[in-house]
């Protein structure tokens, strides 16, 4: 592979982020010019930006390996992460719009009425986004190094350096179009080779007997539940998984608020509508990398599968064609790496400055600082603890990484939601509880596997995909816990009922209780 | 309409009255009855896919026509169905939800304060 180009390639992108993120510290000035400029965005593009930030080096670099390993099985992969948006508009969307609730743990205060509900959100909101952005550093640093052959802290650090500068310059976020930007390049970045490669079939000089080596590709691999790559108990696994993806999506921390900037719950739904068709787009492509990699890259099913989208083009075309692709995949790599990580920290730095930061920040000066400053210091540490994570552990599955934060969001924030919204004797002690239990089990069984994780059999297949039982077990501990606490509902849940479920149009107050 | 509400926090008293509207419950009622049938719906088509390709691979392989066989078929019908719920909801809920929210929110701000 043809580093110079690539590096090129990877340079343009990291120059236009760091370019547009000046500019955008030029043209945003406080938090509310993002949401009052996004407000004038019609649904094409706010929908091509919620795409762009959401698709990340799992979707891009991770499903097309996991498929090239484990087989069919990991297709859902692809359902799951569009279905999430589904679950999303229909089940929360809507209510959390009305609920005036910017961030998750602005949700959890207002409907519970408990700072202590609140602190243990923000809590969840850092660990689910830690968990969310160390894949995407590993993935950075993957790339770097199919591309140069530089040890991956190199690209990680590249990475973790740009995207706390722009965050801390409060560029990226408040622009809109970048995010729609990266979304088109990486879905081009994606398409262009699969449509290359075709192409240069049809005119005759494919390799011989590539088509009969497709057809025949390992029996066992193209079955589904065929426990191909050594996954024990498939359908358990599958199926969790899927659980995982459609109910996890509603609880991650960088897609919540961006249906906000929508003007009124009708753009919401037009946006999710246009969302699904993009994201549908987008993961017709990771699987004929897959399968093209099966025939053209068998070497790496042993040995990184997660490079197998950065690899082909140079396998399938040698020459200066392959290297241009090449060149051009690894930038889309790297606008998936940078798009997912800044919306990630944004969220995180957002929630450990309010909730967890400032605060301590005030005790400790006597309230000598600058209100600024203290989300800029937490956004360096929003990715610092990333970072080391990233250097204590090995090389890990990116995709498979990315799906346990979905399971945590699932155990954790979905049964808040859902019955948050829907249950009016739901209680503040329930919803304490719930939280606790099923954030404990699915970030133990998330950080056991991130650190190496059982070999084999049950312990394997529940620890690897723990959202089956973490989220039953979180929404039967808030329901028999608010059964045995009916004092401690909320003295306001009929207000907050109806503030959920009354149309936006009607004139409740929406404000924050005050205290 | 005379006010005879009881003393105390006026603005809570309109969140109880309007939580006790037969209006807002059958607004609230409605949406819960399209949106959690459906969501289950939903999911058990696509829980049944993975079973169906499982347990009935004879059944799945089983070709149309050509190349084309039945998990094929269903496969695609999978997208196609979220896309078809998707629509579903955005007209459903644009036709029945919006117009009645609408007429809430006149009943509601036409009330003497």
């Amino acid at each position: 592979m043809s580093s110079a180009m690539s590096l090129t390639a990877i340079g343009l992108v990291v120059l236009a982020t760091i370019g547009i993120g000046l500019f955008g510290l030029r043209i945003s000035r406080t938090t509310s010019d993002f949401y009052v400029a996004s407000r004038a965005v019609t649904p094409r593009w706010n929908a091509s930006a919620i795409s762009g930030e959401y698709l990340s080096a799992a979707s891009f670099l991770g499903v097309a390996g996991l498929v090239l390993v484990n087989g069919a099985d990991m297709l859902w992969f692809s359902v799951g992460y569009t279905v999430g948006y589904l679950m999303l508009l229909v089940l929360v969307a809507a209510p959390l719009r009305r609920s005036g609730a910017y961030t998750l743990p602005d949700f959890a205060e207002t409907r519970f009425e408990s700072a202590v509900v609140r602190r243990i959100c923000s809590g969840l909101v850092v660990g689910i986004g830690t968990l969310y952005l160390l894949p995407q550093l590993h993935g950075a640093g993957l790339t770097v190094q199919t591309v140069t052959g530089a040890p991956p802290d190199v690209g990680a650090a590249v990475v973790a350096v740009i995207v706390v500068f722009n965050v801390a310059a409060g560029g990226m976020r408040s622009i809109t179009f970048v995010q729609a930007f990266q979304y088109w390049l990486k879905l081009t970045a994606l398409a262009t080779p699969i449509f290359v490669i075709l192409i240069a079939w049809r005119s005759g000089d494919h390799p011989a007997g590539v088509l009969q080596s497709l057809q025949g590709a390992a029996s066992e691999w193209s079955e589904p539940l065929s426990r191909a790559g050594g996954r024990d108990h498939p359908l358990y696994a599958t199926y969790s998984l899927l659980l995982a993806l459609c109910f996890g999506t509603m609880g991650l921390p960088h897609v919540l608020v961006r249906f906000y900037t929508n003007p009124d719950g009708r753009a919401a739904r037009r946006t999710t509508v246009v969302v699904l068709a993009l994201l549908g787009l987008f993961y017709l492509f990771p699987p004929m990398y897959a399968v093209l990699g099966r025939t053209f890259a068998p070497d790496l099913v042993s040995a990184g599968a997660d490079t197998v989208v950065l690899e082909l083009p140079n396998r399938i075309l040698p020459g200066t064609a392959g290297d241009l692709l090449g060149a051009l995949v690894a930038a889309g790599a790297f606008a998936a790496f940078l798009s997912t990580s800044s919306g990630l920290t944004v969220a995180i730095a957002g929630v450990t400055d309010q909730d967890l930061f400032r605060s301590r920040l005030h005790r400790w000066t006597g309230g000598d600082y600058v209100a600024v400053n203290s989300f800029r210091i937490a956004a360096v540490l929003s990715m610092t603890v990333p970072y080391l994570a990233f250097l204590v552990t090995g090389s890990l599955s990116l995709a498979d990484t990315v799906g346990l934060a979905f399971a945590v969001a699932a155990s954790t924030f979905c049964p808040l939601l859902v019955l948050g919204i829907w249950w009016r004797r739901m209680s503040t002690t329930g919803a304490a509880a719930g939280l606790v239990v099923g954030g404990v089990a699915a970030s133990a069984a998330a950080l056991i596997n991130v650190l190496g994780g059982p070999d084999g059999g049950w312990p394997k297949a529940l620890v690897g995909q723990p959202a089956a039982w973490t989220m039953p077990l979180a929404f039967i501990t808030v329901i028999v816990v608010s059964k045995l606490t009916p004092d401690k509902i909320p003295a306001g849940a009929a207000r907050s009922m109806v503030r959920l479920h009354t149309p936006e149009a009607v004139d409740v107050d929406r404000g924050l209780p005050s205290r | 309409m005379s006010d005879t509400r009881p003393a105390g926090d006026p603005d809570l008293t309109t969140y109880r009255d309007v939580q006790l509207s037969p209006d807002f419950s059958d607004l609230r009622r409605r949406f819960r009855r399209f949106v959690f049938p459906m969501t289950a719906l939903f999911l058990v088509w696509y829980f049944l896919y993975v079973l169906l390709a499982a347990y009935a691979p004879g059944f799945m392989s089983h070709k149309v026509g050509g190349n084309i066989n039945v998990a094929l078929l269903f496969g695609l019908g999978q997208f196609v169905s979220t896309f078809a719920i998707t629509m579903i909801y955005v007209r459903w809920a644009d036709r029945r939800i919006d117009p009645d929210a609408e007429r809430m929110r006149h009943q509601i701000e036409g009330e003497p304060k």
